[in-house]
């Protein structure tokens, strides 16, 4: 017994409605894409679907109160704001150079760190 | 901090953010000497800094950066083009002597009223947003109203938050972004309110910003009134009716204690309306010719100062080619005049720069007054182009060859948008363009 399941792509301003058709866990059929990005969403929006995220943590010493950071992969979607809390809790000291790891290893995955956006 | 700041140049810049940024760096590329950056900010690189998340790039550098990282890198190439850079200062008006050189007045805390001598000069003071003020939401004036920007820059840069339980008018890019980003802050976002029956932003901010979150988008609908005395309490919205006047009787109270809005930018024009300079009304920025020459010789515009765009990279592309100019006509070179002026014909709301000339390749802005899909831009009889869809919060960018207008004799080109019936699935380049702005 075959399911369905939409997304719309985030590839491209475009914005593709996808369809998506499964039996269980087995993909069978991906609609609507103009282009493989749009493929390759759907399935990996399926199967695990991630973001990237940035946010800010507290620097002391600096001209802003708080330092931009991204996360240097893409983290489970469903954990986002859970990897927020945990980068909230970081206070870093002036200077700080763009690219510095401000955390390693979020949310206990191996090689998803946290990183300055900027220098300051 | 404290810049050097000399009292002789080339090309004066107003306006440290990525345009600005740019337009210096194209000027010394072009071969102009000394160059020099006035910012009003404690630090260059303008609204980049406070747009923490990605999108940024994808054209100009191929890769997705954030907006303090795209910053970053203009400083860098800033420092290398050995370009004077001198922030918290105010350019407080622009003098032409009768040799042509331009006296630019700059204001600063510490060093008083300095004036600057050169040749050119760059406008590039960004835009602003619209605030209450500008669609007058009736109600009472509490604490908590603010415009998306603001908020952000509050966020982002100085570590407050605005309130807990937010509500926001207008689904463009930047009211999306900060849905996404008072969520992972903690708030509470009760909803986006939007008056048109689209979003004004990307989709796909749509979907990163809100389904992600389980925040919802309402559609034709808007704010009627603001409640609350000292603190926001309450928001009054409704759907909008038929006759495009929102439908009072189907108006209901929504609790927050913060409006964001996130309504639109206007181009930041004093300066140059001080000057005299001819304004476009529906742009609100200079009318430009193919140089980005505005109408006072030897000063130049580009950025959202000139017209708002949504991707930084096309700033960048338009600054670069602005300070290229300035850079030339510090040096005494001078372009032949243009001699056809563009109109917006159909479906067309403005096209960026207003005047042509034969023999150069232009790079077209435009936007489009309503959504389309598929479509085709018509230049004249010189040009067709299909495009897969338009919508208004997306800019068009396309460029008409040389060839093309070669032996064009008319002294006005007309730009359309047409539906293009039994057009093909596939898409064309010059729309459908990724990032965030």
């Amino acid at each position: 017994m075959s399911e369905n399941a939409a997304f719309t792509c985030i590839g491209c301003p475009i914005g593709c409605p996808l369809q998506l058709t499964h039996e269980g866990r087995e993909i069978l059929e991906i609609e609507g894409h103009q282009c493989n990005r749009g493929a390759k969403y759907a399935r990996q929006e399926f199967t695990d679907p991630r973001r990237g995220m940035s946010t800010t943590v507290r620097i002391e010493g600096a001209r802003w109160a708080r330092l931009p950071v991204k996360v240097t992969k893409p983290i489970p979607k469903n954990r986002v704001i859970e990897a927020a809390r945990i980068i909230h809790g970081v206070v870093v000291q002036a200077p700080v150079k763009v690219g510095d790891v401000v955390l390693r290893n979020l949310l206990g995955e191996e090689g998803v760190d946290v990183i300055a956006t900027r220098s300051m | 901090m404290l810049g050097r700041l000399q009292n002789r140049y080339d090309v004066v810049v107003v306006g440290g953010g990525p345009a600005g940024l740019a337009a210096a760096i194209g000027a010394r590329d072009a071969g102009a000497g000394r160059c020099l950056v006035v910012d009003r900010e404690p630090e260059a690189g303008g609204i980049l800094l406070q747009c923490i998340h990605s999108g940024f790039g994808l054209h100009h550098f191929k890769e997705e950066l954030t907006g303090p990282e795209y910053a970053q890198r203009f400083f860098e190439q800033a420092l290398e083009h050995d370009i004077d850079v001198v922030p918290e200062s105010y350019v407080s008006g622009i003098g032409i002597d009768s040799d042509g050189t331009r006296r630019v007045r700059v204001l600063n805390e510490t060093r008083g009223l300095h004036t600057v001598d050169c040749r050119s000069v760059v406008l590039a003071m960004g835009c602003r947003e619209r605030t209450r003020g500008a669609i007058r939401i009736p109600g009472t004036r509490p604490a908590g109203v603010l415009t998306a920007g603001l908020a952000q820059k509050f966020v982002n840069l100085m570590g407050y938050l605005p309130g807990r339980r937010v509500a926001i008018l207008g689904s463009g890019d930047i009211g999306l972004i900060m849905a996404r980003r008072l969520v992972l802050e903690g708030c509470e976002v009760v909803g986006v309110f939007e008056l048109m029956p689209y979003s004004n932003g990307l989709t796909r901010n749509v979907v990163q910003c809100l389904d992600d979150f389980g925040i919802p988008l309402h559609l034709s609908t808007t704010v009627t009134a603001i409640e609350g005395r000292d603190r926001v309490s309450a928001i009054h919205v409704a759907p909008m009716g038929p006759d495009g006047r929102p439908d009072l009787q189907r108006q209901r109270r929504v609790e927050c204690d913060t409006l964001l809005l996130s309504i639109g930018l206007i181009p930041e024009n004093e300066l140059s309306a001080s000057l005299g300079i001819d304004l476009d009304l529906v742009t609100r920025g200079p009318r430009v010719s193919s140089t980005l020459e505005t109408s006072l010789p030897g000063v130049f515009a580009c950025g959202n100062v000139l017209h708002v765009h949504d991707l930084v990279d096309f700033v960048t592309g338009e600054a670069l080619r602005a300070g290229r100019h300035a850079g030339e006509h510090a040096q005494g070179i001078r372009m032949a005049r243009d001699n056809i002026t563009l109109v917006a014909g159909d479906n067309v709301r403005y096209c960026v720069p207003h005047t042509l000339s034969t023999g150069r390749e232009h790079t077209i802005f435009m936007r489009c007054k309503e959504p389309m899909k598929p479509c085709e831009i018509v230049v004249g009889d010189r040009m067709r182009k299909r495009l897969s869809f338009v919508v208004p919060a997306e800019m068009i960018m396309f460029t008409i060859k040389p060839d093309a207008l070669e032996g064009y004799h008319e002294d006005t080109l007309r730009i359309d948008i047409r539906p293009l019936e039994g057009a093909g699935r596939r898409a064309t380049d010059a729309a459908g363009q990724g990032g965030a702005a």
